[in-house]
C-alpha cells in the first residue's frame, strides 16, 4: 500500500509533555537541566500558542503535562495555562522552585485544577541549600510553599538532586519529606548534562557516598511504606546499565522549549546537526512523527554494536544520546554509562578521579553567560 | 595536686568536717567518679549503641540487680537495732517484691526481655562477664567485712542516681526504637525509692562518722562503690564496644534470645483495607479513559498506572461514599459472583494502591 513511503519505526503515542514555559528562574543551580544558552523572555511563546500546543498534545494522547522551566510561575499566564490543561483532561504537574511568585499563585492554580506539585529542594541545611541554589533566603520560602501545598490538599513531591554538596543529607531529605507531609520524594542523583556537565567536578560524589545514599533510601522505603514513596535515580557513571533516556528517544516524551522548539529530551540541542522543528511552524503531531530530530534515534535502526545485537536494546534504547556524544564523541554510540560500552571503564575512572579531587567552585547558571559548552568542544576535537 | 577524690590532706585530715562539709565531700566523689561519666553510659544514653550492645548492658546489669538484696541482707545481718533493720529491710522488699512478679529484679527481667532475651537465660546468669561478677561480689564482701558505717556509706551512690535515671530513660526512649516505656518501668520506681534510701543513709553517715578517721572511711567506702559501678562499664566497653574482646564464656550476640528478637517489626507500612472502609482517590489521582490507547488509566503524580478490567470496574465505583462492602455487593450483582470473595480481592488491590499513596481510606 504505502510501498514508496520511507520505512521508519512507527511513532508510539506520546504520554508526556515537558513544557519549559520559561528559562527565567530565581535559582541558579549548578546542575540545571536547561541549556547553557538560555532563552530570553522576549522570545517566549505567548499564551495562545501554549494553549494550542496543549490541545494538540491532548489530541496526540499525552496524559501528563509537566509545567516546568526555569520557574514556571515566573510566567504571568501560568494559571491560564494550567486551566487549559485541566479543561483538556491533561494531568498538570507544576515543577517549581517554590520561590519568587510561586506562593502567591498557588491558590489560583489549585482553584483551576492543578493536579500535583513537585517542589525542588537543594539541601536540608538552609545555608547549604541556599549555597547550591545560589539564592539567599530561598529555604524558608520553600518551606512555607510546601506547607501551603499540603494545606490545600494537593499532592506534594519533593525533588532533591543529589551531588557531593548534599549527598550527606539524603537521610535529612527523607525526614524533611515526611515532616512536610510530602507523598513522594525523588532522590535523583545528578545527571551530567548541560550545566551539570560544566560543574561535574564540583558535583560528582564518590562511589562509597553513592552506595551509602542508596542504602539509606532502601531502608527508608521499607520503613516508610505507605507513608512516603521514594523514587531513586542512581548516577549513570556508577551504573551497570544506562537509563532509557526519556523512556526511549521519541517514544514517550517531548520537550517544548520557551521559544517553541520541540526536543526529544531537554538536552538534545547539545547534539550538533540535529534539526529541531518549532511549534510555530508545524503542528505538534507533525513534529512528533516526522521532524528529523525525533526520527534520528527513534527505534533501534540507528544503533551500532554493542547495542544493535543486545537483548536490552528495547529496554534502555541505548541509553542517553547526549551522554554518548559527550563521552564517546558520537551520539549514535552506546551510552558509555553502560557496562557493555568499551568506554565504560574510562568513564567510571573519570568519575572516581573527579570525586577524589577537591571540588572546584560552582559555575552558577545565568541567562546570557558566555560559558562554552564542553560538549561541543569535545565533539569537535 | 588534686586527688581523685578529696581526701583531706595530711593536716586537713586531722580536722573533723562539719555535717555540711561531709555531705559536700561525698557529693564531690560522685561528681568525679559516678558511672554517669563513663563513656559507655554516654553511648547508651545518646543512642550510639547497637541493639546487641544494649543487650550486653541489660544482661550484665541484671547480675548487679539480682545481688543487691544479697548485699542488703548482709548489711541487715550486721544491724543490732530493730528500728534500723525495719528501715533497711525496705530495700530488700523493693528489690524482691512482696510476691512473684513484683519488685525491682522482676522489672529488670522485664527490661532484659524487652530487649529480646529469654527470661531463663538471664536467670541462669550464664554469659555474665566475669568482671561483672568479680565487681558485684567484691561489693557483697565489702559490706560483710567492713564496718556498718562503711557498708551504709557505700550505698550512697543512690544520691546520684536520680540524675542518671532520668537521663537514661529519656535518652533510651528517644534513641532506641526497641525500647519502650514499659521496658524501662524499673527506673520509674527507682526515681522515688533511691532518694528516700539515700536520705536515710546520708543522715546515718553524717551522724555516725564522728571522727576524721571515720569520715575518711566513709568517703573511701563511697569511692569503692563508685569503682564497683565503673569497672562494670569498663568491662562492657572492652568486650562489646572496643576493642570488642568478648571473653570465651561471656554472652555472644545472638545467644539466649527469643525467636524473632531481631526480626524487623512486623506489619510495617499502611494498615490493611477493611470491608467497612470508604476508599477514595485523593486530589492528584484520577481515573481517566485514555481514548488514544483505548483503555482506562489511573493518573497519579508523575506516573500512570495501567489497570486491568477488574481494577477499572472497582475504581469506577470508588467515589468516597461507597464502602468496600458496597462496591463488592454491586460488582457481585453485575458479575453474578460471591460479593465476599470479590471483597477480599478488592481489599488486596486497594492495599496495593494505598501503599503507593494513590488511594486513601
Amino acid at each position: 500500500m504505502n510501498a514508496q513511503a520511507p520505512i521508519r519505526p512507527e511513532a508510539p503515542a506520546p504520554v508526556g509533555l515537558l513544557a519549559e514555559l520559561t528559562h527565567r528562574c530565581p535559582l541558579r543551580c549548578p546542575y540545571c537541566s536547561n541549556p547553557l544558552e538560555l532563552d530570553r523572555r522576549s522570545g517566549e511563546l505567548d499564551t495562545a500558542t501554549w494553549q494550542r500546543v496543549l490541545r494538540e498534545a491532548a489530541g496526540l494522547g499525552v496524559l501528563h503535562v509537566h509545567l516546568s522551566g526555569g520557574e514556571p510561575t515566573a510566567r504571568n499566564d501560568i494559571v491560564e495555562i494550567t486551566k487549559t490543561c485541566a479543561d483538556l483532561g491533561l494531568y498538570s504537574n507544576l515543577i517549581t522552585s517554590g520561590v519568587g511568585g510561586a506562593l502567591d499563585k498557588l491558590q489560583a492554580l489549585y482553584d483551576v485544577g492543578l493536579d500535583h506539585v513537585q517542589l525542588s529542594v537543594q539541601g536540608v541545611d538552609a545555608a547549604n541549600a541556599e549555597k547550591i541554589g545560589g539564592l539567599k533566603n530561598a529555604q524558608p520560602q520553600k518551606m512555607t510553599f510546601a506547607a501551603k501545598v499540603v494545606e490545600l490538599g494537593l499532592p506534594l513531591t519533593l525533588n532533591s538532586v543529589i551531588h557531593r554538596g548534599n549527598i550527606h543529607e539524603v537521610a535529612g531529605f527523607i525526614d524533611l519529606a515526611v515532616k512536610m507531609g510530602a507523598k513522594r520524594l525523588e532522590v535523583a542523583h545528578t545527571q551530567y548534562y548541560g550545566w551539570a556537565y560544566v560543574n561535574r567536578a564540583a558535583l560528582m560524589p564518590n562511589k562509597a557516598q553513592v552506595d551509602e545514599s542508596i542504602r539509606i533510601v532502601e531502608a527508608a522505603r521499607e520503613r516508610l511504606k505507605g507513608q512516603l514513596v521514594i523514587d531513586l535515580v542512581v548516577p549513570d557513571y556508577y551504573a551497570k546499565y544506562p537509563k532509557a533516556c526519556a523512556g526511549g528517544w521519541g517514544r514517550k516524551l517531548m520537550n517544548v522549549t520557551p521559544q517553541g522548539k520541540v526536543l526529544p529530551c531537554h538536552a538534545a540541542e547539545t547534539i550538533p546537526g540535529l534539526e529541531f522543528w518549532h511549534v510555530t511552524d508545524h503542528s505538534l503531531g507533525e513534529i512528533w512523527r516526522d521532524s528529523p530530530a525525533f526520527t534520528a534515534y527513534r527505534g533501534t535502526d540507528w544503533m551500532q554494536e554493542p547495542c544493535r545485537s543486545c537483548d536490552r536494546r528495547e529496554k534502555d534504547w541505548g541509553g542517553c544520546r547526549c551522554q554518548a556524544l559527550a563521552l564517546a564523541g558520537d551520539a549514535a554510540a552506546t551510552d558509555p554509562a553502560c557496562s557493555l560500552s568499551p568506554l565504560h571503564a574510562k568513564v567510571r575512572a573519570l568519575a572516581v578521579e573527579e570525586a577524589a579531587e577537591t571540588p572546584p567552585d560552582y559555575v552558577y547558571r545565568t541567562i546570557g553567560s558566555n560559558i562554552r559548552s564542553p560538549l561541543k568542544e569535545g565533539a569537535s576535537s | 595536686m588534686n586527688a581523685i577524690f578529696p581526701t583531706p590532706d595530711a593536716a586537713e585530715s586531722e580536722r573533723l568536717l562539719t555535717g555540711d562539709e561531709m555531705e559536700a565531700a561525698l557529693r564531690d566523689i560522685g561528681a568525679r567518679r559516678y558511672h554517669i561519666l563513663h563513656p559507655f553510659h554516654r553511648l547508651l544514653h545518646d543512642g550510639e549503641l547497637s541493639k546487641d550492645q544494649v543487650r550486653a548492658w541489660a544482661l550484665n546489669r541484671y547480675y548487679y540487680q539480682a545481688m543487691i538484696p544479697v548485699k542488703d541482707s548482709a548489711v541487715l545481718a550486721r544491724m543490732h537495732d530493730a528500728e534500723l533493720r525495719r528501715i533497711w529491710r525496705q530495700r530488700i522488699v523493693d528489690h524482691d517484691g512482696d510476691g512473684p512478679g513484683d519488685g525491682g529484679i522482676e522489672r529488670w527481667l522485664k527490661l532484659a526481655e524487652g530487649v529480646g532475651f529469654q527470661r531463663d537465660y538471664v536467670l541462669s546468669t550464664n554469659g555474665i562477664l566475669s568482671a561483672t561478677k568479680f565487681a558485684v561480689e567484691a561489693y557483697v564482701h565489702f559490706v560483710s567485712e567492713r564496718s556498718l558505717l562503711e557498708a551504709i556509706a557505700s550505698s550512697l551512690t543512690e544520691m546520684f542516681s536520680p540524675t542518671i535515671i532520668s537521663e537514661r530513660v529519656a535518652g533510651m526512649l528517644k534513641n532506641y526504637d526497641f525500647i519502650t516505656k514499659e521496658t524501662l518501668a524499673y527506673f520509674d520506681k527507682r526515681l522515688t525509692q533511691a532518694p528516700r534510701d539515700a536520705d536515710f543513709a546520708l543522715d546515718y553517715v553524717k551522724k555516725h562518722a564522728t571522727t576524721p578517721e571515720l569520715q575518711r572511711q566513709a568517703m573511701a567506702a563511697l569511692t569503692f562503690k563508685c569503682n564497683v559501678l565503673w569497672v562494670q562499664l569498663d568491662a562492657l566497653y572492652f568486650a562489646y564496644v572496643a576493642p570488642g574482646m568478648i571473653p570465651p564464656d561471656a554472652w555472644q550476640p545472638g545467644v539466649g534470645l527469643v525467636a524473632g528478637a531481631d526480626a524487623p517489626k512486623a506489619e510495617a507500612g499502611p494498615r490493611k483495607t477493611a470491608p467497612g472502609d470508604t476508599p477514595r482517590l485523593p486530589r492528584g489521582v484520577r481515573l481517566r479513559n485514555d481514548e488514544t490507547r483505548g483503555k482506562y488509566v489511573l493518573l497519579a503524580p508523575e506516573r500512570t498506572f495501567d489497570l486491568d478490567d477488574n481494577a477499572v470496574a472497582v475504581l469506577k465505583l470508588v467515589d468516597g461514599s461507597r464502602t468496600v462492602s458496597q462496591i463488592a455487593d454491586e460488582l457481585g450483582t453485575v458479575y453474578a459472583a460471591d460479593p465476599r470473595a470479590i471483597e477480599a480481592d478488592i481489599c488486596v488491590m486497594l492495599d496495593g494502591l494505598a501503599e503507593k499513596r494513590v488511594l486513601e481510606r
